[in-house]
């Protein structure tokens, strides 16, 4: 077991960075007047928190040490306090609202921007990107992105226009004592760049044993029931505890060096200034005067010195994350493989329409992969009005025959011709809206059933929605919905039968008016009475309308004019139904056997009557 | 704070660490008193001209030693608390891990995978924050909290410290305020991000139904919308959380300005020198941060406790699979016996079997077919005892299952279940799974008789190749038959297949049955499946329907009842042919 090698991560590739701040960059671009005016409140509300002491420094100085104590002078004194003071904290609230709006903004930009690129990338890219990754480069990689822009950069902003202003103020104070304590800033910069480099690599460790951790009890935990009948329960808690060990002692690695390096460091370096500062303000006053008012006053600008240098190292960590993310989102976002669109070489004076909705295969061959062809000279043509039935053992190419008919790829060779008009010449809009295609499994969205037989076509009307449901059959069980067409459907409509999903899918089909109807019928067991609710439903939506089938019903299969008979890619029979019949083939054998099956009533056959699957 | 009694079982088997870091962070509030009141002295020796270099070489010597001990004590106190937090997150993680291997299968059923994870980590990460950030606020805020106040009052001035705290509470009262509004303000948030992901979710498993409807431009715009409330609800936190810092500035000014107003009239009349009114400034800054804690420390103890207890429900569960007392703790061997009357799943309102009573033969095999749901997979999941019968018994050799102990039973059984589960691991590790002490060459043997030793040539690393999400991706058939050989290295007297062929070709199929004849002459078999060729060689088959019997026998005397196996087998056949290549 290599369980031991594991726990160390593979190195971070830290390639083009410089060009993942810049992409950055750009996205901030928009909201330039928006950070302009959090910045501008930010200098003012770091102006009043610099002042304050300044004010209390003449105080100290002008008054208090002499005992002279004049009204007006210092009634103005306390007032300018006070009213910088609040002054400074309203500037302080806008100018966090106003960063947090910037950084959500951007971010909001972001995901709509890789979301909608993700939804023109074709099917292709789908196969071989893995769901999972797929959903957390678009949620979880940009939500770090928002980190970095929230927490990461305004903090950092606020902390240099800080320890600037503090730097200003020390100056003007006292240019010598101030220039003493300038050595802080290499001083600091040298403690973050040091803890950045020696944490970057504990927290990688930190990170990737955390994730070995998570997956290991999830797969744990789903295959729960195999560990329990292979009796190895006590080996795999094992194995869990060397991980959740080694989590544990790098967690500790982690402790040690934020011990060492974050604000205990930072700390001490705030007592070494102070030394600094006492000795200066003493060794001066054993030759001239000391201002008591502005040793207090560099006393206390140290101290607010060094909180945001606490919060800015600890929000290193942070900053390392998201730049990983950015990568990964940019380059999901670079991703050139779009889904297959109109060729513009075809575009003539007019944007070809689909009128009769003729369907011809000429030669086609086709391969997912560019090595096996899963479709191998495929030849057919479906005149106007006629249905092709499409049977054969799965993987024999039914379904890659739908795909390439509804573009979904469009790498094939051969021709496919729509009314004689290549279908590369189609827009995206008139193919969408022209080939109405019911996949098998009837994947239904959150939302009401309305929605879900109209999607987004905001220009049907209830009314059509809800005659679409009627010509469907659908109104059978809708009726007894308590809220009908407005009952919500949980996720994936898993509160409807598998035969009521499917007549929604009909519906939402059919409310669009398709010229061509593409049909891969379910296979799923269906209750008897949705079944025959569903044959009528075939019966009225084919009415008229050029269909293709991948048919697994015998009805359909009878009723076709032609069937196709597919095997590994190639059709190996064709005809209608009697011919079929009369050559006494393959088709002759499934025929009689799946008829014989249907007059015996058995728990087998007659409800789905699939002779293939 | 009750979560910190109910975390106090663990307190105590760490409770060196706890009284020592404790000690160090009181002594670290110790030491901190000191710098202000150096600052103090000096103000007033520069201005008595008072100060010489000698007294100031002693001040700064006393900083510098005050400053590196401070630097240990934090470094150490941050080893044992923060580190005891993480042994408490180490443990309860491993404790839940534990307790999830003992759990049946009911339990899963009744927890999905998703939230046992997040117990898992969110409960277990609150916990955790509340035994560093928790005890670490609580006791911080509450030593230097009162040591610089009764520092400030004993050695400077009760009356000062009285005027300068009075606007200290609104820190305290407001932080805990916007706390709670922030947290209810946050969860919205949480949702509206949740809900993002759920469409994102959705639309990347119905890509195939949105191209299909051209619904890319809806959808994008639908996803718009969602991250437009994302948006406002985010903002709707940023502006209760923004409240924090400008309104400590506030109060922290508003007390500063309190102490030197009335400071300057002490100094006036006497009561108070400068050096004094400047130590005393110091010291106010000390408090911001225990007031600010005081705050927090509500929110945090607050999740913890929910989080707690989540944990502590979890671990107390009791599983319904049990060891009788009376159980034997010997492998079990010899003829089965199912004689179960009824058996229904927990909270089911309908029997998944009925009346089963069948008797089989040590070493010969059995064969279960029937549709989908007609109960073959909870036949063979009764004698694992993933669920125990009620109305009824199963027993081998003589024995119910019942009297012997759970791991002596599945030691005499290998299970090959439906859906192929593989580890994340080396195709030989995953063989080896049952058996991790197995040489190669028993690995090989086993991968030979399932059929898949070929294959696993043809893979890059051959048997050390990874699978899963890091590795290679198998097909079905070839998951099928790592998890067969899986079960035949086990060697065990019954081996169980559950529908263990469906994605392999006829032809291997029949390579594998003919090995298992081979190899498993006297021992018991039992395969549930769909196919029929799979049992036809076997000495019994039941055809199952709605969890009962239908038909019995073996497969020439079933042909002949022209029943529904009947039928299943002749339109098999002609399946078959079609994968043959039609020819008739």
């Amino acid at each position: 077991m290599s369980v031991e090698a594991d726990l160390l991560p593979p190195e971070e590739t830290t390639s083009f960075r410089g060009n993942v701040a810049l992409r950055l960059f750009a996205y901030a671009r928009p909201q330039k007047w928006t950070l302009l005016g959090a910045f501008i409140l930010l200098v003012i509300a770091t102006l009043g928190n610099v002042i304050g002491p300044i004010l209390i420094e003449r105080f100290i100085d002008n008054f208090l040490e002499l005992r002279r104590f004049p009204f007006q002078p210092i009634a103005t004194l306390a007032g300018t306090y006070l009213g910088l003071q609040i002054v400074s904290s309203i500037c302080q609230y806008h100018q966090l609202v106003r960063f947090q709006t910037a950084a959500l903004r951007i971010i909001r930009k972001i995901r709509q921007d890789v979301f909608g690129h993700v939804q023109h990338l074709g099917l292709a890219f789908f196969d071989k990107m893995p769901t999972g990754s797929l959903i957390s480069r678009i949620t979880n990689d940009t939500e770090a992105i928002l980190d970095l822009f929230v927490s990461v950069l305004s903090t950092f902003i606020q902390t240099i226009v800080q320890l600037t202003g503090i730097f200003v103020a020390m100056f003007y104070l006292d240019a010598h004592l101030a220039l003493y304590c300038l050595f802080l800033a290499p001083l600091i910069y040298g403690i973050i760049r040091l803890y950045r480099t020696l944490s970057a690599r504990i927290f990688h460790i930190t990170r990737h044993r955390l994730s070995l951790l998570n997956a290991k009890m999830n797969e744990s935990l789903q295959g729960m029931y195999i560990i329990q009948a292979m009796r190895q329960q006590q080996r795999l808690r094992g194995e869990f505890g060397h991980i959740n060990e080694a989590y544990r002692s790098s967690r500790m690695r982690n402790i040690r060096m934020n011990g060492l390096m974050l604000r205990p460091l930072v700390d001490l370096v705030y007592f070494l200034t102070l030394m600094t500062i006492i000795f200066f303000f003493g060794h001066a006053s054993f030759r001239t005067t000391v201002n008591i008012g502005v040793l207090y006053a560099f006393v206390n600008y140290l101290e607010q010195f060094f909180e945001p240098v606490n919060n800015m190292m600890q929000r290193m960590t942070l900053f390392q994350q998201a730049m990983v993310s950015s990568q990964r989102v940019f380059h999901l976002l670079d991703e050139t493989e779009y889904a297959p669109a109109a060729d513009p070489s075809y575009r003539g004076d007019m944007a070809p329409a689909v009128t009769e909705g003729r369907i011809e295969f000429r030669n086609v061959s086709f391969s997912y992969d560019q090595k096996t062809d899963v479709l191998k000279n495929i030849s057919f043509t479906a005149e106007p009005g006629q249905t092709v039935a499409l049977v054969g053992h799965t993987g024999s190419g039914k379904s890659s025959i739908v795909s390439l008919l509804m573009r979904f790829y469009d790498n094939y060779r051969g021709d496919i011709l729509i009314d004689g008009v290549p279908l590369s010449a189609f827009e995206d809009t008139e193919l969408r809206s022209k080939l109405g295609l019911v996949l098998q499994d009837p994947f239904l969205f959150v939302g009401d059933v309305t929605h879900n037989i109209r999607l987004g076509r905001h220009e049907l009307t209830d009314e059509q929605v809800e005659a679409a449901a009627r010509f469907v059959q659908a109104d059978r069980f809708l009726k007894k919905l308590p809220n009908g067409l407005k009952e919500p459907l949980g996720e994936r409509g898993s509160t409807l039968s598998a035969g009521e999903r499917q007549l929604l899918s009909f519906a939402r089909t059919m409310v669009g008016e398709p010229k061509i109807l593409i049909l891969d019928e379910a296979t799923a067991s269906i209750d008897t009475e949705t079944e025959e609710a569903i044959q009528e439903a075939l019966e009225n939506m084919r009415r008229g309308r050029t269909t293709i089938a991948i048919a697994h019903r015998l009805s359909t299969i009878q009723d076709a004019d032609l069937i196709l008979v597919l095997h590994r890619g190639e059709i190996v029979e064709r005809g209608t139904h009697q011919e079929l019949l009369s050559t006494g083939g393959l088709y002759y054998k499934m025929y009689m056997l799946q008829s014989g099956a249907a007059a015996l009533p058995s728990p087998v056959s007659t409800r789905t009557a699939d002779i293939f699957s | 704070m009750r979560v910190f009694l109910d975390l106090m079982w663990f307190f105590k088997t760490r409770k060196r660490h706890y009284i020592f870091g404790i000690l160090m962070l009181v002594c670290v509030t110790l030491l901190s008193l000191v710098p202000p009141q150096i600052v103090g002295r000096l103000v007033n020796d520069i201005r008595n001209k008072s100060l010489t270099p000698h007294i100031l070489a002693v001040w700064l010597l006393i900083i510098g030693i005050i400053a590196f001990t401070m630097y240990v004590l934090r470094y150490f106190w941050r080893i044992l608390l923060f580190g005891s937090a993480v042994q408490l997150s180490t443990l309860l993680r491993r404790q839940l891990y534990d307790h999830f291997t003992r759990m049946s299968p009911k339990f899963y059923q009744e927890h999905r995978v998703g939230d046992l994870m997040a117990h898992a980590t969110n409960d277990i990460s609150a916990v955790e924050s509340t035994a560093m950030d928790g005890i670490l606020t609580l006791v911080d805020s509450l030593t230097s909290g009162t040591l610089v106040i009764a520092t400030m009052a004993l050695t400077i001035s009760w009356k000062l410290t009285l005027i300068a705290l009075l606007p200290m509470p609104i820190i305290a009262v407001t932080t805990q305020f916007y706390g709670t509004i922030l947290h209810r303000r946050f969860t919205k948030a949480q949702a509206a991000f949740s809900d993002t992901n759920d469409k994102v979710q959705e639309n990347i498993s119905g890509m195939r139904v949105i191209k299909a409807f051209g619904q890319e431009d809806a959808e994008e715009a639908a996803f718009a919308e969602l991250t437009e409330d994302v948006v406002a609800k985010n903002l709707a936190v940023a502006k209760i959380d923004a409240l924090f810092d400008p309104t400590i500035g506030i109060v922290v000014a508003l007390s500063y300005f309190l102490s030197f107003g009335a400071g300057a009239w002490f100094v006036a009349h006497g009561q108070l020198n400068l050096g004094q009114l400047t130590t005393f400034s110091i010291y106010l800054g000390q408090l911001i941060w225990p007031m600010l804690a005081f705050g927090w420390l509500f929110n945090i103890v607050e999740r913890g406790r929910a989080s707690n207890d989540r944990i502590r429900i979890l671990l107390g569960t009791k599983t319904d699979i049990v060891d009788r007392k009376d159980a034997v703790d010997a492998t079990p061997s010899g003829d089965i016996l199912y004689n179960v009357e009824e058996f229904r799943y927990p909270n089911a309102s309908e029997p998944t079997l009925r009346d089963i009573r069948v008797t089989l033969l040590r070493g010969s095999t059995l064969g279960i077919v029937g549709r989908t749901g007609s109960g073959k997979t909870t036949f063979l999941r009764l004698l694992l005892r993933e669920f125990d019968v009620e109305h009824g018994d199963i027993a081998i050799g003589g024995r119910s299952i019942y009297h012997t102990t759970l791991d002596s039973l599945r030691s005499a059984v290998a299970y090959v279940p439906q859906d192929h589960f593989l580890f994340s691991a080396t195709i030989a590790d995953n063989i080896a799974f049952a058996a991790p002490d197995k040489p190669l060459s028993a690995i090989q043997e086993a991968a030979r008789d399932a059929q898949i030793h070929e294959d696993i040539l043809r893979f890059p690393l051959g048997y050390a190749t990874l699978v899963g999400e890091r590795g290679v991706t198998l097909s079905g058939g070839q998951k099928q038959r790592i998890s067969i050989a899986r079960a035949l290295l086990m060697n065990a007297e019954i081996l169980i297949l559950d529908d263990a062929l469906s994605a392999v070709d006829a032809r291997t199929e029949s390579h594998i049955l003919e090995s298992l004849r081979r190899n498993r002459s006297h021992k018991t078999t039992i395969i549930a499946t769909h196919r029929l060729s799979a049992v036809e060689h076997a000495d019994l088959i039941l055809v199952l329907d709605e969890g009962a019997i239908v038909e019995r026998g073996s497969h020439q005397e079933l042909l002949q009842l022209h029943g529904v196996y009947q039928k299943m087998w002749d339109r098999q056949q002609l399946e078959s042919m079609v994968e043959e290549g039609g020819i008739a």
